[in-house]
């Protein structure tokens, strides 16, 4: 069962090169996305109260 | 070829010297040893809130300690690195800080008739200087230099700690130590000796966030305000750094991983002879 | 934590036998560090240290044979695991039985692509935000940028009259124009121009006329409220430019130069 699912795996996404190359970049710009999104969050969590923007909302005017 | 016995001989010597070289150094030539009259007594660490790798500057102390630098220090300091428009989304909105910049009066010019003009303060303009210029200042501070502000807390041994140690050290000169008149005593200014006088008492300026003004509250809030002006960019540096140091972490077991996988081969291979 | 002695472990044991050295095997060892063909008998044998299979005619078709712990009359080598061995039949084959991975080939193939393309998406990640960090440094820094832009006033323009405003080195024209003026603008065929252009293409708001005033014959500045056709005139060489800034008459090709701008609110305009 493991193994055919890695056989299907190799065969439409590793064997041809321009595939696995498409994949890897694919990969890239997804994590990038997803890994600053959720480093930004942490960041946030760990600061929380003492960035401007959490502290903003005080003195904007309208 | 050498024999292993003399091999670590050899390791065991290069270790010891290298350990009485680093004790050497660090007891005879390395400079942290406590001379106080001359380098002044060492600061304590104070837990700012930016300490440490993952942390922030509290930006609610840099607004409070803006107030206390324009309402208390400005009145002899300049801040010629920092315009107005740094503090824009640091510690104020852009409509604060530009009533805040129309209240000072620039020189621009020249005008249309050659002639320099006087105008109300623009988002671009730098914090306005209290003194002309140098020679202006000294004679205003009986020839001492009150220095600029911009870069004190990366010009000064102990950064934050030691600015706010000088604010809150004053006290009275102990018995055998002279000072001169016109200076005051600090045991944290290197010499003990300092020409600006005390300038910070509780209740001295009123926060506009209630926060009671105690003279600790405001020389810890114009030091954040300091460590922020000499660094600017300190929180996305260090937000950059924590995301860098993660993606490279990984890339470098990433590395580590590859890099056997290709040598396997290479390194279990056997060489065989066979007599015949 | 718990990572960290695996990772180790697996790093440095995997195609190499470290196996347990005697006491007795290490001094032997070094105490004849200068005899070339010294025997080395260490009993007794760890059982995983021996086992042979052989063929049916004695000879050894492979052996587990460790290093650390040779047995028999072998030629010691302290970095190499090969041994000669006094036979022509025979070749000491080492069982790597027990370093091959207990995968699936396919298995383990797929996953070492995974590896390598993980470690190119990572890399393409890490490249990306070098290059547009460097590049950003190129571009123009924020004091440059904050002077740049240009904050006008618009209260203080009354109705159908002209300011000049200095925007990065140059002149840049505001008009507030008149209802009349407007109409007038909009009522030109675009057939009598020579550089075809409506105003609502070159406004934002019809009441607020903004150019660069730089004439586009060859940059001199034109006088407001001249010319035949009530708008701009350019002293230098006769061009005659309307009230909507398009050139109508003259040397000049193309009608004044529209700068970025932005509208704040109801009386408050940025150039730039």
């Amino acid at each position: 069962m493991l193994y055919r699912f890695v056989g299907t795996i190799y065969r439409t996404l590793l064997r041809r090169n321009s595939v696995f190359l498409t994949g890897v970049f694919t990969t890239a710009f997804v994590t990038e996305i997803v890994f600053d999104t959720a480093a930004d969050k942490a960041w946030d969590t760990i600061n929380r109260g003492k960035q401007w923007k959490d502290i903003e909302n005080k003195y904007v005017q309208n | 070829m050498t024999s292993p016995n003399s091999y670590n001989t050899k390791v065991v010597l290069a270790t010891s010297l290298a350990a009485v070289t680093g004790i050497g150094f660090y007891f005879f030539v390395n400079p942290i040893h406590a001379n106080e009259a001359e380098e002044g007594l060492h600061p304590p660490a104070y837990p700012w809130s930016h300490k440490g790798p993952f942390s922030t500057f509290d930006h609610a102390s840099i607004r409070r300690g803006y107030q206390v630098y324009r309402e208390v220090c400005s009145a002899c300091h300049s801040l010629d690195r920092i315009a107005w428009r740094n503090l824009v989304g640091v510690s104020h909105t852009a409509d604060e800080v530009k009533a805040m910049a129309e209240e000072v009066e620039y020189t621009d010019g020249p005008n249309d008739e050659g002639e320099n003009f006087q105008r109300p303060g623009k988002l671009s303009d730098y914090m306005p200087p209290p003194y002309p210029n140098e020679e202006a200042a000294r004679a205003s501070n009986a020839g001492a230099l009150p220095p600029d502000l911009s870069l004190i807390v990366k010009a000064r041994h102990g950064g934050a700690d030691y600015l706010f140690s000088i604010l809150t050290g004053y006290m009275e000169a102990p018995a055998g130590v002279e000072i001169r008149e016109g200076l005051y005593y600090n045991p944290y200014f290197p010499g003990g000796a300092i020409s600006m006088a005390r300038a910070l008492f509780d209740g001295l300026i009123e926060y506009e966030d209630g926060t009671p003004a105690t003279t600790s509250q405001m020389a810890k809030d114009v030091t954040t305000f300091l460590a922020w002006a000499a660094e600017p960019e300190h929180d996305e540096r260090k937000k950059m750094g924590v995301k860098a140091i993660i993606v490279i972490s990984i890339l470098t077991a990433l590395s580590v991983w590859l890099k056997r996988a290709r040598f396997a081969s290479l390194k279990s291979r056997k060489i065989v002879y066979v007599f015949n | 934590m718990a990572v960290s002695p695996r990772l180790a472990t697996a790093a440095f044991n995997r195609t190499f036998i470290n196996a347990p050295y005697t006491a007795a095997a290490i001094k032997q060892l070094f105490e004849s560090s200068s005899n070339l063909r010294s025997t080395i008998h260490v009993s007794p044998n760890p059982s995983w240290a021996v086992g042979a299979k052989r063929r049916s005619d004695g000879s050894i078709l492979s052996k587990t044979i460790l290093n650390a712990a040779p047995t028999g009359n072998i030629q010691k080598r302290l970095s190499s695991s090969s041994a000669a061995v006094d036979s022509s039949k025979s070749t000491i084959v080492p069982d790597f039985s027990k370093y091959r991975k207990s995968s699936e080939p396919n298995t383990s193939r797929a996953f070492a692509y995974l590896m390598v393309g993980t470690t190119g998406a990572l890399t393409a990640v890490g490249a990306k935000n070098s290059i547009t960090d460097f590049l950003v440094n190129m571009s123009a820094s924020a004091d440059v940028l904050a002077l740049a832009k240009v904050e006008v006033d618009l209260t203080k323009i009354p109705e159908g009259k002209n300011v000049v405003i200095k925007w990065r080195g140059k002149p840049v024209f505001i008009r507030h124009r008149t209802e009349s003026e407007i109409s007038e603008a909009n009522a030109t065929q675009l057939s009598e121009l020579r550089d075809p252009q409506s105003d609502s293409d070159r406004v934002k708001k019809p009441e607020w006329l903004v150019m660069l005033g730089v004439c586009t014959h060859l940059g001199c500045v034109p006088i407001g409220e001249a010319g035949d056709y009530g708008g701009w005139y350019c002293p230098c060489h006769g061009s005659h430019y309307d009230i909507s800034g398009r050139i109508r008459k003259g040397p000049a090709p193309l009608n004044l130069e529209i700068p970025q701008y932005e509208f704040e609110g109801e009386d408050s305009l940025i150039i730039g």
